[in-house]
């Protein structure tokens, strides 16, 4: 079993680090503070073709595989992962559309997708306790040459600044729990993407509830067949829990190298507090989560690239870094002191971005509910 | 039940009327802003709260360690940022208690009944964990001393009326050659700096302190020259537990809050949903094992008994479980958590952990203890054990 990168891949990744230094270090931190939508980032990330890495090649993407994309990922993530929530996000709908979309569906989409000339956005989540349920719950009616929308989808990336969304709704009124999953363009009459909502992290990559007030679609709106929404969503939320992990790893890893970075140079008691054993103890504990967390993710991304199951595997990623995720964190802005609580530093606005990659499972689906099903 | 005196129940809900009707409603906006609450000292002057420590017969409201760890607790349920501010007036006051003379009292508990605020200024760029590190210097100059040098991270340094300045009156002499003095505002040379944004507690005032050949009358030294630091460290065992108590205010408001969201939009996994339940019983277990901790050391000082390594104990023990809760928070709240105010309390939490001696610095005190010779016995039973 090999758990390093091919040479191609850490070509990829090498590219990335390259990207991040050129196009993001420069940025991030103004983007933290605005939060603007970082349109020329977009399109440069397009022009360097990582918008379409996962996407095999006939399709127009790079076909570099799962593993690089979760490579990518945590690389660019080391520098902002504000502008990760947006790609992974983009790339959730990109690839939905790819494996269950038409032809037609493909045509329309994915190429702009990949070009940066569409954002994408994939919205499941609602407002009630689990999607389907609840007042809000989104509603699709079937019309004589289609269906009509009604409901509203919550805390949606990507949301305002997207062309099209990938939503699911609930076709059958007596079978909640079958999501019908549809492709819906922004321009659509009725679809209303409220106001932004403040995020602790994650600056950048808007977020906003989704109103669909009688939207209406054509039957080829629908992705996939009927009540197939609920696989799809799925599969598409595993594979984004293992991007997800890789942004939290990329995170994690610019947050213990600039604490060790820091504890080096910092003299306290007449030498450097890198010196101490309680600040080696606090950075070596974020440096082992860390490390394992990225072999468990490489782990579950290899098996993804391979087309093998990876619920289980991609669950016990996420459960690991919602336990372990923040802590990261949490020691690193410790060993910087007042310093790492201080926003002319970098570790506030990495504490703020990681909590976003980590802890926003909804008690509907905690992760330990599949690995425990998994467990023979 | 509670074991609290009538009196300090009645001090308790009194306070909790205050944080919810002055505090918890204008937390969020002045977080927002980043910008420091002037109107709560003018809310919070005529019950003269900010003086609960100052002794009676200055006019204070001499409330015993546990009532003022009970209305810190409920400040910090209100907004770790308003409850530092009030946390930070009180340090700055406690060298006073600790090492003040009579007409020094006199002086300078006055304007704090009258509303004002104090600052504790001891932290400098070169001496953080290493509170002796310090470059600030106090040279003696007929009857005053002229004072050079600068301080950060001064809580409340920008609206105090009074300072404690520590500074070296003997270079040659390491910690023993620092001295504490008592700086008003307005002296001339003495400014305030840059204002810090951070990570949390944002409405508290955060600065930096300069001090440009600042004269002040030699009767404004506390104590003797020298005794700064043990002057500064006797402050922080009193100061610590007041900031625990803030750590369990964040810690209490975060499973509230957790609490009535779960049922609101989750009830169905909470009866039955033992990975719910569990997890809140596991919040549970850590806030009133926090707190009892913290009551315990507040009860230890109130009867004259030592109580330095406890008071590291429910520092470092409240801030950690202030730390761990609102992050468990966050996430059984899940994306409302990350765009509501819940986030704040995660944000607030993390300071718990560092300021007033990081929790390492806490761990030393508390292992220096652990490793001390036993003493004879007889003398092994602690008051209160």
């Amino acid at each position: 079993m090999n758990f390093q990168l091919t040479e191609e891949q850490q070509l990829i990744e090498q590219s990335a680090r390259d990207f991040a230094k050129e196009f993001l270090d420069p940025i991030a931190v103004q983007l933290d503070y605005t939060g603007e939508f970082p349109k020329a980032v977009i399109a440069e990330l397009a022009n360097h073709d990582f918008l379409g890495l996962h996407l095999p090649a006939e399709a127009g993407g790079a076909g570099a595989g799962f593993v690089s994309y979760v490579a990518v990922i945590e690389s660019l993530s080391r520098s902002s992962a504000a502008v990760t929530s947006i790609i992974n996000n983009q790339a959730m709908a990109s690839y939905a559309i790819q494996t269950w979309g038409s032809d037609a569906q493909k045509k329309q989409y994915v190429r702009a997708f990949i070009k940066g000339e569409t954002i994408g956005a994939f919205a499941v989540c609602e407002n009630g306790p689990t999607t389907g349920i609840g007042p809000d719950a989104l509603n699709a009616t079937k019309t004589e040459d289609g269906y009509v929308l009604k409901g509203t989808k919550a805390y949606v990336r990507n949301a305002g600044e997207a062309g099209v969304y990938v939503v699911f709704a609930v076709t059958d009124a007596a079978d909640p729990n079958a999501l019908t999953a549809f492709v819906v363009d922004a321009s659509a009459a009725g679809l209303k993407v409220g106001p932004r909502l403040n995020t602790m992290g994650l600056k950048g990559c808007p977020v906003a509830h989704v109103v669909f007030d009688d939207v209406k679609v054509p039957e080829t709106a629908v992705l996939g067949s009927l009540k197939a929404g609920r696989e799809i969503a799925t599969r598409v939320l595993a594979l984004a829990s293992v991007a997800e992990a890789a942004q939290t790893v990329g995170i994690g890893q610019a947050a213990v190298e600039h604490a060790a970075a820091y504890a080096k140079q910092r003299v306290q008691f007449g030498k450097p507090i890198a010196t101490l054993q309680a600040i080696q103890t606090l950075l070596a504990e974020a440096a082992t989560d860390c490390y394992l967390a990225r072999l468990a993710l490489r782990a579950a991304a290899q098996l993804v690239e391979d087309g093998k199951p990876f619920e289980a595997e991609a669950a016990i990623v996420k459960s690991f870094l919602a336990r372990l995720g923040s802590k990261i964190l949490v020691d690193s802005c410790q060993v910087e002191g007042g310093m790492g609580f201080s926003e002319s530093m970098p570790l506030p606005r990495l504490f703020r971005d990681i909590a976003g990659t980590t802890l926003l499972d909804s008690p509907a689906d905690f992760p330990d509910y599949a690995i425990a099903a998994s467990i023979a | 039940m509670s074991l609290l005196t009538a009196e300090q129940q009645e001090i308790k809900k009194t306070t909790r009327e205050f944080v919810a009707k002055n505090i918890i409603p204008n937390a969020a906006e002045y977080d927002k802003k980043g910008e420091f609450h002037a109107f709560l000292l003018d809310a919070a002057r005529e019950s003269k709260i900010f003086a609960m420590a100052v002794p009676k017969e200055y006019g204070g409201l001499e409330y015993s360690a546990l009532t003022q760890g009970l209305v810190l607790e409920e400040w910090g349920y209100g907004c770790a940022g308003m409850g530092t501010t009030l946390a930070a007036s009180i340090l700055g006051m406690d060298p006073l208690l600790v090492a003040g003379n009579e007409e020094q009292r006199q002086r300078y508990f006055d304007p704090i009944v009258k509303g004002g605020i104090a600052a504790f200024g001891l932290t400098e760029p070169a001496a953080g964990s290493d509170a002796a590190g310090g470059k600030t210097t106090a040279v003696r100059s007929g009857d005053e001393y002229v004072l050079n040098g600068s301080k950060c991270f001064i809580t409340n340094g920008g609206y105090a009326s009074v300072y404690i300045i520590l500074a070296k009156t003997d270079p040659t002499k390491g910690v023993k050659g620092i001295s504490a003095f008592i700086v008003e505002r307005g002296r001339p040379g003495f400014t305030v700096g840059t204002v810090d944004h951070k990570l949390g507690i944002r409405s508290s005032n955060t600065v930096e302190l300069l001090l440009k050949d600042v004269h002040i009358p030699a009767s404004n030294l506390l104590g003797k020259e020298g005794e700064g630091m043990k002057i500064a460290m006797m402050t922080l065992d009193i100061a610590r537990p007041a900031i625990a108590a803030l750590a369990v205010g964040i810690a209490q408001r975060a499973l509230d809050e957790c609490v009535k969201y779960l049922q609101k939009r989750f009830p169905d996994k909470l009866q039955p949903g033992q990975t719910l339940q569990f997890k809140l019983a596991d919040m549970q277990i850590q806030v009133e094992a926090a707190r009892d901790t913290l009551h315990h050391t507040l009860q230890l000082r109130d009867s004259g008994a030592p109580f330095s390594e406890e008071s590291a104990i429910s520092k470092a023990l409240c801030g950690d479980v202030a730390m761990a809760i609102t992050t468990q928070a966050v996430s059984l709240m899940g994306s409302y958590g990350y765009t509501s105010e819940i986030a704040k309390l995660m944000r607030d939490a993390k300071i718990m952990q560092i300021y007033e001696g990081t929790n390492q610095i806490q761990r030393l005190v508390i292992s220096r203890a652990v490793l001390a010779p036993a003493p004879a016995a007889g003398a092994a039973q602690k008051a209160g054990k």
